[in-house]
């Protein structure tokens, strides 16, 4: 072809003692081979089947074996350079696959790609090319390894790794020395055996090393789960989750014995990270030696000599060694499945975890609190109760509806809602979704939580939820789904980013860190709408580990709920970061994300960012609501309601309170006054001989004038008198005194005349 | 060792409780129910007493259908086996009357030990355990908090007032009452729920134990309690309003 490049050498004539010594070795070399891949191709096939494993849809699959495995892109960009080296050096071995078919048979005196024909000249100097590429990259892998030797590699030098890369660099130096030589010289001849003997050695070493991933890691990539961080179903009365060997599935299987040993899962893993006993690499590799030596049929505990409970419990299920993991490890459903077969088997042991799971048996929350508080809670706020006429349900979650934080979260977002025009309500009775029990492995409560939350849902005919909790999200929108349909939902960041437009930016020149939390970015790909609302305030900055490399807050995975962390606490790690980016608010967008870091930064003393959530920047830009409550001092005059100017202006806060006194009251009228507390949607204490209320929030209907109406002709024995506070903004409240006497409602009203003010500090020395 | 735990399916504490139409009992319906808080104790205590010593744990509850799930749900945390006794008057029957159903119930059984909760959440009157022992004309003890078994019999921790305790030797079989917070309670789980599927659960009627009586007590009328919210403004300067706030702390609320 073009007679001036050097052309490859082949030596032309092999003799029969030489052809049947290839044969040999060939031979001798693939049955090295496969008496270990055998080995544990059948360790595979015989672990359990995946209960509900499908095939389809084949286009992601398709799609991910094409990025992940033929492009590399995963493994070139999470660890770039590294990453590319790796890239070479597969890319080497896929166009040597022709070469090297082409080099056995030349050996046979089959050869079919002549030096000099067009094609075969043509490929020799394309896969020379790659050779070339290959030797670069294997050999700054090796120097990596050798002289680098990043921590995460682990500590010991592995040696059988030193002698693949020299067996791959001694493949290609032979192959691109080839050019050099001439044609059935003895230096042909010594390379073409060189050459021959690198690869019949190499071939048995791959399944007896971490280079088992070569063959396994595109199968394991093709065949994942799914979807990112995905719990599988139980299967038959029988599956607790991992608890022996048998509960192995053919996934997991072909996974752990996947494992490169890289370590990425580790560098990132925020209990590696913080001195916890929690290593994600060991504990595959725990599972794969509990494979080698016990097998997928073994009744013995995966827990215990292989892998320690203890790790297995320290995990956040961040998802960040799963995210990184190259070779299609998923970690997440492997670390649960292990918590779910000590769980639901009742192995497990904690107090903290006891406590959680006998508070959710029961109650209603995870906080353990009395769902009279999350009622106290949305009347206060004044939360529309949803009834099926509203466009969103307000999912609360445990943490929007008892945590103090986490209420003011909702508190903020339920205003931008309002000031959008957003139809939406609360649940009246909501239990926790089961996101910590989930993931702490406990499908016994997880189930019960999950189906009264379906069924309330459905009743009330709840179509489209909004949350402020990525946690409660992911729970209904993924893990409800093995029990029922779950409606549409979204996180409010979505919700807030959609209509950015119509809120008004309140620049300030704040420097703002955004904290990626794992279950919206990660788990759920959201990283840009958060970024959006948390940019109506001020400048954003990134931290250094950001959205799919943010690091964990350290209370995912159920971990908030169980107590003192060994080691450094991973949301003090965390928080440390996002000070140093010199930031003077982080922004996060999750409530459990929010509470830790208020703990944490709270730890860094003077000159803490301050930390607010994005539904709380975009509540900044609101105009203000309600003034702060002015001095309370104040003569309070009476005023005859035929006289009074007032009306009560709509909209007013209203604040009632008070007891009446009545005699024994009979069955029918206990039964009139709570149907009509009922209706209005009131919190009513009656007792044998008194009646009892408290309301907050807006009462422009006159619902619960309405409701003492019924009551003072309900109990004509009544007595006693309710007071109201109506606050209207800016003015100076009003009061209102319903009294109930002979079967009627009187109503008086009065202003407070304020006095002119008067410094009544002066003259206080020693106070 | 043989234990029965003699439990009560009560209404869950979050639950609104209102009175029924005849003023004598709460209205059942849409109300939800749990386990009492000390059964569930003593429960707990018969179960770490098999793991340790073996044997069998057998619960025993009276009550409509509806008990039949808490019988279910302690069979789930590892009782062996249950017995229903059907009887839907349980509100109308005196301590008396329920001590007699359960007695009956379980005297054919000749366990070793008989636990069961101190006083039940609902009506707490504290009395059927030791009616029940009185029947069985067995040795009890109340408000125990840590039972041990001996070569003689039991000994056992009975909590007094004001953080005093005292140990107690007593022979087997007998009859205790658990005070709640003895232990920690073990949390349900699934395979303790499908394993329970396959346990006995024996069901007899009040009629086939023959166990009826005249009531000695009868229930007059129930009542929610009054809650009365009293505020005392505690006037004068800011340090003799202390004071006399912890005075009222110290000697009428007694926390401090």
């Amino acid at each position: 072809m073009i007679a001036f490049l050097p052309t490859l050498a082949e030596p032309e004539h092999f003799s029969l003692a030489e052809k049947l010594l290839i044969v040999a070795l060939a031979i001798a070399s693939a049955y090295g081979f496969w008496r270990r891949f055998g080995v544990v191709l059948h360790k595979i096939l015989q672990s359990k089947k995946d209960p509900g494993f499908h095939l389809f849809p084949i286009g992601k699959r398709v799609w991910d074996f094409f990025w992940e495995v033929l492009c590399q892109a995963k493994v070139v960009r999470e660890r770039p350079l590294p990453g590319l080296a790796h890239a070479f050096v597969f890319w080497g071995f896929c166009a040597f696959a022709l070469v090297t078919l082409n080099h056995f048979a030349v050996g046979l005196g089959i050869g079919f790609l002549s030096p000099t024909g067009f094609f075969g000249q043509f490929y020799s100097y394309f896969a020379a090319a790659f050779a070339f590429t290959c030797a670069l990259g294997i050999l700054a892998l090796f120097v990596r390894r050798f002289l680098v030797r990043p921590k995460w590699l682990g500590e010991k030098l592995s040696w059988e790794s030193g002698f693949i890369a020299l067996l791959i660099f001694a493949l290609m130096a032979t192959y691109l020395a080839a050019f050099f030589v001439a044609d059935n010289s003895t230096a042909a001849r010594v390379l073409w055996w060189t050459h021959s003997l690198s690869i019949l050695i190499f071939l048995p070493l791959i399944p007896h090393t971490k280079h088992l991933h070569l063959v396994l890691s595109p199968a394991t990539i093709f065949l994942s789960r799914g979807s990112f961080a995905q719990i599988p179903a139980l299967a038959g009365d029988e599956d607790f989750g991992l608890v022996v060997g048998t509960d192995l599935t053919q996934l997991v299987s072909l996974q752990v014995y996947s494992c490169v040993e890289c370590g990425r899962c580790t560098e990132h893993c925020p209990a590696a990270n913080t001195g916890k006993l929690l290593n994600p690499k060991e504990i595959i590799l725990g599972v794969r030696a509990y494979l080698n030596d016990l097998g997928p049929s073994s009744d013995q505990p995966l827990l215990g000599k292989y892998n320690s409970q203890e790790a297995v419990f320290q995990c956040t299920t961040c998802g960040a060694c799963e995210f990184q993991c190259p070779v299609g490890i998923e970690h997440v459903p492997i670390i649960v499945g292990l918590r779910r077969g000590a769980v639901n088997t009742g192995t497990w042991e904690d107090d903290h975890g006891g406590k959680l799971f006998l508070a959710l048996e029961r109650g209603s929350n995870a906080l353990g609190l009395s769902p009279a508080e999350r009622d106290k809670f949305i009347a206060k706020q004044e939360l529309p109760i949803f009834d099926g006429t509203q466009e969103y349900c307000l999912w609360l979650g445990c943490m929007g509806g008892y945590d103090p934080k986490g209420r003011e979260i909702v508190s903020d977002f339920a205003r931008v809602m309002n000031h959008l025009g957003t139809s939406y309500g609360v649940l009246r009775k909501e239990k926790c979704t089961g996101d910590p029990v989930r993931r702490l492995g406990n499908d016994l409560v997880f189930q019960q939580l999950a189906e009264a939350n379906l069924e309330a849902l459905a009743q009330n005919k709840v179509k489209k939820i909004v949350s402020i909790c990525p946690h409660c999200v992911r729970t209904i929108q993924e893990d409800w789904k093995e029990y029922g349909t779950p409606p549409e939902i979204e996180h409010h960041s979505e919700f807030l980013a959609r209509y950015a437009s119509q809120l008004q930016p309140a620049m300030s020149g704040e420097k703002i860190v955004y904290h990626d939390p794992c279950y919206l970015g990660r788990y759920r790909n959201v990283y840009d709408e958060p970024r959006a609302v948390a940019a109506l305030a001020g400048e954003l900055v990134e931290a250094p580990r950001n959205r799919e490399r943010s690091f964990c807050c350290g209370a995912g995975g159920g971990l908030a709920f169980l107590g003192e962390e060994t080691g450094e606490r991973v949301s003090h790690n965390r928080a440390a970061e996002l000070v140093a980016t010199g930031a003077t608010t982080v922004a996060a967008a999750c409530p459990f994300c929010n509470t830790m870091f208020r703990d944490a930064l709270a730890a860094t003393g003077e000159g803490a960012p301050q930390l607010l959530d994005i539904a709380q920047i975009a509540a900044r830009s609101l105009p203000t609501a309600k003034p702060e409550p002015t001095a309370q001092l104040a003569v309070e005059s009476k005023v005859p309601e035929s006289e009074s100017p007032l009306t009560r202006p709509p909209g007013a806060h209203c604040s009632y309170s008070g007891v009446i006194h009545t005699t024994a009251l009979s069955h029918d009228a206990i039964e009139t006054i709570q149907k009509a507390a009922d209706a209005s949607g009131l919190s009513v204490e009656i007792g044998n001989n008194y009646i009892e209320f408290d309301f907050e929030g807006r009462d422009s209907n006159q619902f619960v004038v309405e409701f003492l109406r019924t009551l003072a002709h309900a109990v004509e024995t009544a007595s006693g008198e309710f007071r109201c506070e109506v606050q209207v903004e800016k003015e100076d409240p009003l009061f209102e005194f319903f009294s109930i006497r002979e079967g009627r409602l009187i109503r008086q009203r009065a202003v407070i005349v304020r006095e002119k003010e008067e410094d009544i500090t002066a003259g206080e020395s020693s106070a | 060792m043989k234990i029965i735990v003699a439990i009560k399916q009560v209404p869950d504490r979050d639950a609104q409780v209102r009175i029924d139409a005849a003023g004598k009992w709460i209205e059942e319906t849409d109300l939800q129910y749990a386990l009492n808080e000390s059964d569930a104790y003593a429960l707990e205590e018969a179960l770490q007493l098999k793991e340790k010593h073996g044997g069998e744990v057998v619960v025993v509850s009276a009550g409509p259908e509806r008990v039949g799930q808490t019988i279910r749900e302690a069979l789930a945390k590892g009782a062996d086996r249950g017995i229903h006794i059907e009887a839907e008057d349980l509100g109308q029957r005196d301590a008396l009357g329920v001590a007699r159903l359960l007695a009956a119930a379980v005297k054919p059984e000749s366990p070793d030990l008989v636990l069961t909760g101190l006083q039940s959440e609902d009506l707490g009157l504290g009395q059927t355990g030791v009616i029940v022992a009185e029947l069985l004309g067995l040795p009890h003890a109340t408000l125990i908090l840590h039972v041990e078994k001996t070569d003689a019999g039991l000994t056992v921790k009975r909590e007094l007032e004001e953080g005093w305790f005292q140990t107690i030797e007593l022979p087997t079989p007998a009859v205790l009452t658990i005070q709640s917070g003895g232990n920690k309670l073990r949390y349900a789980t699934l395979m303790g729920i499908k394993r329970a599927k396959m346990k006995e659960v024996r069901r007899v009627t009040a009629a086939e134990l023959a166990a009826d009586g005249a009531a000695v007590v009868q229930l007059e009328r129930v009542s929610l309690p009054q809650k009365q919210k009293s505020t005392q403004i505690l006037s004068g300067t800011p340090k003799e309003a202390a004071a006399a706030l912890v005075e009222k702390l110290k000697f009428e609320v007694r926390v401090l």
